[in-house]
């Protein structure tokens, strides 16, 4: 499946098809060599990594190198990028990854969990064997829950709805605590 | 590292790399490769009392993960589960929170989870369900926190 093919600036794929990349052994300054500074400034890393070897990073260092491999690139493709990173991390890349699809770049996010796309991607595709089997433009479809998990706020409206409570669908807590207070007062 | 064989651990770090995993290095790991049907088979074949699992949960959803917990309790089974993502918090007894210096904080679920400030200053943030518990605190509306969805949904519009 080329992903490139896919529809969107910012793109999430479920999807268990893709392997993450894996340099091994190799030293993170033979990985980055287009504009280093600006790169790790961009994905929040510090110099001090370049002579480690890319196998003894963290799990989300190893995930922002891959990114500040791909900067420069006009499209990005992170596996399991949110997979070691925290919330704050989380939330900055979410910011990074719409600046840099301003320039007209293309992102593709392919994910286990769908919360890196919660207020991020503007497409979600479900891929598996080689087959596109689900899309949508809506992170509170009600199929996508049949592919992967969905964030918890999400998945917080569903069970409203189970109850006979029809929220409108947030994404940001304050919002629906806003409209949780409205209702309960 | 001590632990107590009574406790499922969750160790928070933004930083997990080989000096952290090695303070566990006494009891087996699980990567973060395995899918559901892997991770099960090698558990109902596991001996030791404790396992490890360095970022395992990332592939699983949410129902599998508490088959497998299911499962580590029908085998009279501990975990230490190292993660950075704070929904996995809700899964263990204690949770020890590292930061880049050592311990940052420690402590039982219920103790450390209230501790909003903390967490939230060194990025972990809260688990939702918690969060939106202790915002409606604020708000009047709950006088406890929540560790289950299910329950604060059922207490909120029933």
């Amino acid at each position: 499946m080329e992903l490139s093919s896919l529809n969107g600036r910012i793109i999430g794929v479920i999807s268990d098809d893709f392997k993450e990349y894996d340099y091994q052994d190799k030293l993170v300054k033979d990985l980055i060599t287009k504009k280093v500074d600006a790169s790790f400034k961009m994905v929040k890393l510090d110099n001090s990594v370049l002579n480690e070897k890319f196998s003894d990073l963290p799990l989300g260092d190893k995930n922002k190198v891959i990114l500040a491999n791909q900067l420069h690139n006009q499209e990005i493709i992170l596996v399991n990028f949110s997979k070691g990173l925290i919330k704050k991390d989380l939330d900055y890349f979410k910011s990074l990854f719409k600046k840099i699809a301003n320039y007209g770049k293309k992102i593709i996010l392919v994910e286990k969990r769908m919360d890196l796309f919660l207020n991020c991607v503007d497409r979600i595709y479900v891929i598996n064997e080689d087959e596109i089997k689900y899309e949508t433009i809506d992170i509170f479809d009600k199929t996508l829950g049949l592919y992967a998990d969905y964030p918890k706020i999400v998945e917080f409206y569903f069970k409203g709805i189970d109850l006979g409570v029809r929220l409108d669908q947030y994404t940001e807590l304050d919002e629906l605590l806003k409209a949780i207070y409205r209702i309960k007062s | 590292m001590k632990i107590k064989e009574e406790y499922n651990y969750v160790i928070l770090s933004n930083e997990i790399n080989r000096l952290l995993l090695a303070k566990f290095s006494e009891y087996p790991m699980i990567d973060s490769d395995m899918n559901y049907n892997e991770l099960k088979m090698k558990l109902e074949f596991h001996t030791s009392k404790i396992v490890v699992f360095n970022n395992t949960f990332y592939n699983l959803r949410d129902e599998e993960q508490k088959e497998i917990l299911d499962l580590l309790k029908r085998q009279n089974m501990h975990f230490i589960l190292i993660t950075s993502n704070i929904e996995e918090a809700l899964l263990g007894d204690y949770i020890i929170v590292f930061d880049k210096k050592g311990i940052f904080l420690e402590g039982l679920k219920n103790e450390v989870l209230k501790e909003e400030k903390k967490l939230k200053k060194v990025g972990f943030g809260l688990p939702f369900v918690v969060d939106l518990s202790i915002q409606l605190n604020y708000y009047d509306i709950f006088k406890k926190v929540y560790f289950d969805m299910n329950e604060l949904v059922s207490d909120l519009w029933n």
